[in-house]
């Protein structure tokens, strides 16, 4: 009903063509949260979301400083007085994220009258734009938006950390990946990951472009890695040779082409990309086991 | 005249020597201005008669000493601003207005405003850029040049005539404050720097343009030999004015390293405090951020 609805209300106020796919995908918003599977893991990513200020230090690769009460893995210094003006760069991400998708994915279900107010809403992207909307939010002056070394980049890679971290807490929480199949346990862990990239999937191919300028490509190959790894680890991966740099290149390689695929997905909850990616997967395993013989 | 008499006597003395280089250091009663050394009272005076006397020729003579690259300097330094629409910024020292215009200009500019939206076109009537200067002269020179660009009526643009050490801004007040090529000429450094954090608002952010020191071997040299060779005498060619000049190039070498002035922001209560070099140090971006 919702599709429909929106579908014949949004065209005559959306002003580019390419804003009608866009417009469908807030529809999809809701399946991650009333679909049972994936429920645990968006109230998990709920709960990751509000300890956020605290555990965004475990992530961010270049801070040094912890705040008190965090549960990330990787080991830090502590430095208290200087942990305060990262803390604010944090803050101020991540209420920017709120402001680069074209819809939050609650309102829509939230009602009709939400939807309308939303509709006069201009996306702004990844976006320096969006770092302002972000900052003016948090009651910080925009002038700290300047501070960042690659604006732009800044909030991507934010947001990258930001969604390995929720994936971290989700492998925690999640104990039922033991009675999967490894190839089902990778192509999971996949889907989970990508799903989280759902609601920005419109501004989800200018976030790439971000992530393939020149001066960013170390830090977007260094998170992809790093998400890779974690994956691979997670499904129980113990290699200790050539293996373990052969499947986190064809994870990599899988991930990237899944990700892109599901840029122009249109079917209903992605459903596509997920066929698309269980196939991949099982390929992958095969020709593994091909090459052992 | 009253420089000239001033240097024959210190010459004589020569209190201090060149090691000591830094402001803080010095007695309390007496500070630097150039290589020599003046009492507090009168470096304000004196360096208000150097601006006095080369304003009208200021804009050329930057040109000629710098190679037109001081443009690109200031470019640098707005770009690294990031300003936006509906913006209080606060330009200290910034007389004749250059970091202003290019500020304004770059929140006009065409190609922003296709990206913004609804709501920016009313923020950016509230834009305002500051530019103080304790100079009158400077300021005029300023105002006339802001007509012949066209910024005459622009109501963003307000020329106020301050001192850095004593700013008539509120607390917290700003969202920007730059100082390009003006803050040696201060005598209390950690005064302007404290005023500084005082005006600027929560995530405000604070650049400073200046001349600075370099180290390279070979370039060093070459450095030195065009500061106190060449520029005095284009001084004296172009402005009639040789001690300005002189007096500017001695300030550059008395005035703090990048890493102590890095280190002096700090201590004003800035957060992040880097440093850009440019032109192998010639000229340096410091910048900060006020939690």
């Amino acid at each position: 009903m919702y599709r429909s609805a929106a579908r014949r209300i949004l065209p005559a106020v959306c002003r580019r063509a390419g804003h009608f796919r866009s417009k469908a995908s807030p529809v999809r918003f809701s399946a991650p949260i009333i679909h049972p599977a994936a429920f645990s893991a968006a109230a998990a990513s709920e709960n990751a979301r509000n300890h956020k200020p605290n555990n965004f230090e475990a992530s961010k690769i270049s801070s040094s400083s912890s705040s008190s009460s965090n549960e990330g893995r990787k080991p830090r210094v502590t430095d208290r007085p200087k942990a305060h003006w990262q803390e604010e760069q944090a803050r101020v991400l991540q209420a920017s994220l709120r402001h680069v998708p074209d819809y939050s994915k609650n309102d829509l279900l939230i009602g009709w009258d939400r939807l309308l107010n939303f509709i006069g809403q201009i996306s702004l992207g990844w976006s320096d734009a969006a770092m302002i909307a972000g900052a003016r939010e948090v009651g910080v002056s925009p002038s700290i938006v300047g501070s960042f070394p690659r604006k732009e980049a800044a909030l991507v890679e934010f947001f990258m950390d930001d969604c390995l971290q929720r994936l971290i807490d989700i492998i925690d929480l999640k104990e039922d990946l033991t009675n999967l199949i490894p190839s089902n346990r990778v192509a999971k862990l996949v889907r989970i990951r990508l799903e989280m990239q759902a609601p920005y999937i419109s501004k989800w191919p200018q976030a790439l472009s971000i992530q393939a300028q020149p001066s960013n490509i170390a830090t977007s190959f260094k998170q992809r890695a790093m998400l890779v790894d974690e994956i691979w680890h997670a499904a129980g991966d113990e290699s200790t040779d050539i293996d373990w740099y052969v499947k986190r290149t064809v994870l990599g390689g899988i991930y990237s082409t899944t990700e892109i695929y599901m840029l122009t997905d249109t079917s209903p909850d992605f459903r596509d990309t997920w066929a698309f990616l269980d196939e991949r997967v099982r390929e992958a395993f095969d020709l593994k086991r091909r090459c052992k013989r | 005249m009253a420089l000239r008499s001033i240097y024959r006597g210190l010459k004589k003395n020569n209190l201090l020597s060149p090691l000591c280089n830094s402001c803080s250091h010095l007695h309390s009663h007496s500070t630097s201005f150039g290589y020599k050394e003046v009492r507090e009272e009168e470096k304000s005076q004196m360096v208000g008669n150097v601006f006095t006397s080369v304003a009208s020729s200021y804009d050329l003579m930057n040109d000629l000493m710098s190679g037109g690259l001081h443009r690109l300097w200031k470019e640098r330094l707005v770009s690294k601003l990031n300003p936006f629409p509906g913006m209080k910024h606060l330009d200290v020292a910034g007389g004749t207005g250059d970091v202003a215009f290019r500020i304004l200009e770059s929140i006009n500019n065409v190609g922003r405003r296709a990206m913004r939206d609804i709501h920016d076109d009313n923020v950016l009537d509230e834009t305002q850029i500051f530019v103080c200067d304790i100079n009158p002269n400077m300021l005029n020179v300023g105002k006339k040049r802001a007509q012949e660009r066209g910024f005459g009526d622009n109501k963003s643009l307000v020329w106020v005539e301050g001192d850095a050490e004593a700013l008539k801004f509120e607390d917290g007040s700003m969202d920007g404050y730059t100082i390009a090529f003006g803050i040696r000429n201060v005598t209390h450094i950690e005064k302007a720097l404290a005023e500084a954090h005082r005006v600027l608002k929560r995530g405000g952010r604070f650049l400073c343009l200046e001349l600075s020191h370099v180290e390279l071997p070979i370039f060093k040299d070459l450095y030195d030999y065009y500061s106190f060779s060449v520029i005095p005498a284009l001084g004296e060619l172009v402005a009639g004015d040789r001690e300005s000049y002189q007096y500017l190039v001695e300030s550059v070498r008395r005035f703090p390293s990048q890493e102590k002035f890095a280190k002096m922001i700090a201590e004003a209560g800035f957060d992040k405090v880097e440093y850009e070099n440019l032109v192998g140090g010639v000229v340096a971006i410091h910048s900060g951020l006020k939690f």
